[in-house]
């Protein structure tokens, strides 16, 4: 791919050798180098700061897909049929997966994952009727939305409907971040977490075939939908601002839950529940 | 939690004025562990004085080599690196982690991509092992180096790259670029930055036909070059970067206890987050720090709240505190000061803690 350099090696051969000397190394402070998009790729590489908000990151990613799969699992049994039980066992099956790839970066930095895997009860659910608003609950760092038990199949095809597109959202935003080993994994996972938005969306068209299902669904997205959008965080959050200056984040959460809002419009308005 | 193997040192072989590269033998029953993939590094410990320090060198060595080995640049002042470029010897002994990194992208022998690496001086290494295992393992594959060194006598593996050259002829090619020598090409003289990326990209390389760019060095150029690579085209998820950080990050520090009789039921804890300081009054009992922390409005750093993850550590500059479980923290993070707040309480009267550092 490139022209014949083996003329210009000849030249390098003939070199004149002038020293200048006295070069100062090509270094430059980590925090320019993280506000201009650079990238780091080892736990060595890290400062302290920057690792704490790197790991309460990670951590908040696989505690919530570790509580999205124990609350998934429960649901398997409902499905319909054999499709949507595989369906719903390839979610749970894939979404432990992701737990797991990212729990080993957490490892890289000093967590013991063995422990860190069984730290908390991830079946653990509030009562349904609790509004936990968008603060943290408990003692592990699942979203708040995933404290929530699903009540039944349909209810659980429509909270993974909402909170799929959300979960495609924020991956994909996590993807741009600046520890790249963890960026890479999320860009190699968003595709199946897609899926798993498609799995659900397919399950939802499938039970609006039946007409009778139409005012269960209207009763669970209208459950769901404010739960999930408290999921993208304050809209004015300090914590962002400290997140945005490491690389780790680039959007805003106000400009996030918009593009959600905007995506679940439009899919209700192509079901015909709008 | 870190496990370090004995690697048996079979031969230090000079590279340059300031560079070594250490051949490592591990023991039969840890082989499996340091089966490694091109472009890794091994993390290795050594006492320094009392003091346990860790240090990052990447592996040169090809897949098909059947050698593990790495180069080690001396740094100014840094203890490890000098300790191996003067003292390390065959038969010696060094601890090192199984090998960790990302810094490479699966090969599928039945593809012909094109490759385009940049190092700029030790950052030769982890790239070396990406060029000698994609050649070997792609066969139809080709591999393009833009090299930046200060001057000629600096360029690690000139001689290797020059024999990987002749065995693969039309399949790797190599370009030298040179800060401290005026060379008649001007175009290899300097930095590598991004007017020389935009010049190499109009002539040397067809950077439209590039499938895959790799970039290990300091900083400026990994900004400089991505910066380049993505204005021409490339995708973020085509660029691979592996940061080389020679320099110790970390700020030495010495912890300081002071003793002051510890008699009071209440501690004024000192904490710093983000460059700001709050003094906080708080039991010495029934409250870690972080809780205190997070009362006083610091958003400090946790997940777990068990030990476990790590996520709130800081340093104890001053004072005394203690710990009621620690699953993450090895013992020579604890020697230098490092505490998980969520599972600390004071003991002393007066403590200085800091996320910060």
């Amino acid at each position: 791919m490139t022209s014949d350099p083996s003329d210009k090696n000849k030249e390098l051969e003939r070199i004149r050798v002038s020293e200048k000397g006295g070069n100062a190394p090509e270094t430059m402070p980590l925090e320019d180098y993280l506000a201009q998009g650079g990238k780091l790729t080892t736990p060595e590489n890290a400062p302290p700061r920057y690792r704490g908000e790197l790991l309460r990151l990670m951590a908040t990613f696989v505690d919530s897909e570790l509580a999205g799969a124990a609350g998934f699992a429960d649901i398997i049994n409902q499905g319909p049929g054999i499709k949507e039980r595989i369906s719903a066992s390839r979610i749970v099956l894939e979404k432990l997966d992701h737990a797991e790839r990212v729990l080993a970066v957490m490892g890289e930095f000093g967590a013991d994952v063995s422990r860190y895997a069984n730290h908390h009860p991830w079946t653990a659910r509030v009562a349904r009727d609790c509004d936990l608003g968008a603060t943290r609950h408990g003692s592990d760092m699942r979203l708040a939305v995933l404290h929530y038990p699903l009540q039944d199949w349909l209810d659980a095809v429509v909270m993974n409907v909402l909170m799929g597109r959300a979960v495609t959202i924020q991956l994909d935003e996590f993807s741009r971040l600046s520890y790249q080993p963890l960026g890479d994994i999320f860009r190699a996972i968003l595709p199946r977490e897609r899926r798993h938005m498609e799995l659900g969306e397919e399950g939802l068209r499938k039970l609006l075939q039946d007409e009778t299902n139409r005012p269960a669904v209207t009763a669970s997205i209208a459950y769901w939908r404010p739960r999930v959008a408290a999921s993208f965080g304050a809209m004015a959050s300090q914590h962002f601002d400290t997140q945005k200056k490491f690389g780790l984040r680039h959007t805003g959460n106000a400009e996030l839950a918009r593009q959600w809002a905007d995506q679940v419009d439009g899919l209700l308005g192509d079901i015909g529940l709008r | 939690m870190a496990r370090f193997f004995p690697l048996e040192v079979t031969d230090v072989r000079r590279e340059t004025r300031d560079a070594v590269v250490v051949t490592l033998a591990p023991r039969d029953e840890d082989r499996q562990a340091f089966d490694f993939t091109q472009g890794q590094y091994l993390t290795f410990r050594r006492s320094f004085d009392g003091e346990e320090l860790r240090r990052s060198y990447s592996i040169c060595t090809g897949k098909d080599e059947g050698l593990l080995r790495v180069g080690i640049k001396r740094v100014d002042g840094g203890a490890f690196s000098t300790w191996a470029n003067e003292d390390l010897k065959a038969g010696d002994a060094l601890e090192a982690m199984a090998p960790m990194g990302a810094f490479h992208v699966p090969l599928q022998p039945e593809m012909s991509r094109n490759y385009l690496a940049f190092a700029g001086g030790s950052g030769i290494t982890p790239v070396l092992s990406l060029i000698k295992t994609t050649l070997a393992r792609e066969p139809r594959s080709r591999f393009t180096l833009i090299y930046g060194n200060r001057s000629i006598n600096s360029i690690m593996f000139r001689e290797e790259l020059e024999d990987i050259k002749n065995t693969n002829l039309g399949r790797f090619n190599v370009v030298h670029v040179l800060e401290s020598e005026a060379q008649e090409i001007d175009l290899f003289s300097g930095r590598i930055d991004a007017e020389k990326c935009a010049r190499l990209f109009k002539g040397w390389v067809n950077i439209a036909a590039v499938d895959m760019a790799f970039i290990c060095g300091p900083e400026p150029m990994m900004l400089a070059i991505a910066a380049s690579l993505r204005e021409h085209g490339l995708r973020d998820e085509q660029i691979k970067f592996e940061l080389f950080a020679s320099a110790p990050r970390r700020a030495k520090h010495v912890v300081k206890t002071t003793t002051d009789g510890a008699r009071a039921e209440t501690c004024k804890a000192t904490i710093t987050l983000d460059g700001s300081t709050r003094v906080i009054e708080m039991a010495k009992k029934g409250e870690t720090i972080l809780e205190a922390a997070l009362a006083a409005s610091l958003d400090a750093p946790f997940a777990c709240k068990a030990g476990v993850c790590s996520t709130c550590r800081a340093m104890v500059l001053e004072g005394e505190v203690e710990m009621e479980t620690n699953h993450a923290l090895e013992d020579y993070e604890v020697r230098q000061g490092y505490v998980l707040t969520c599972q600390c309480h004071p003991l002393s009267d007066h403590v200085v803690v800091t996320y910060d550092q």
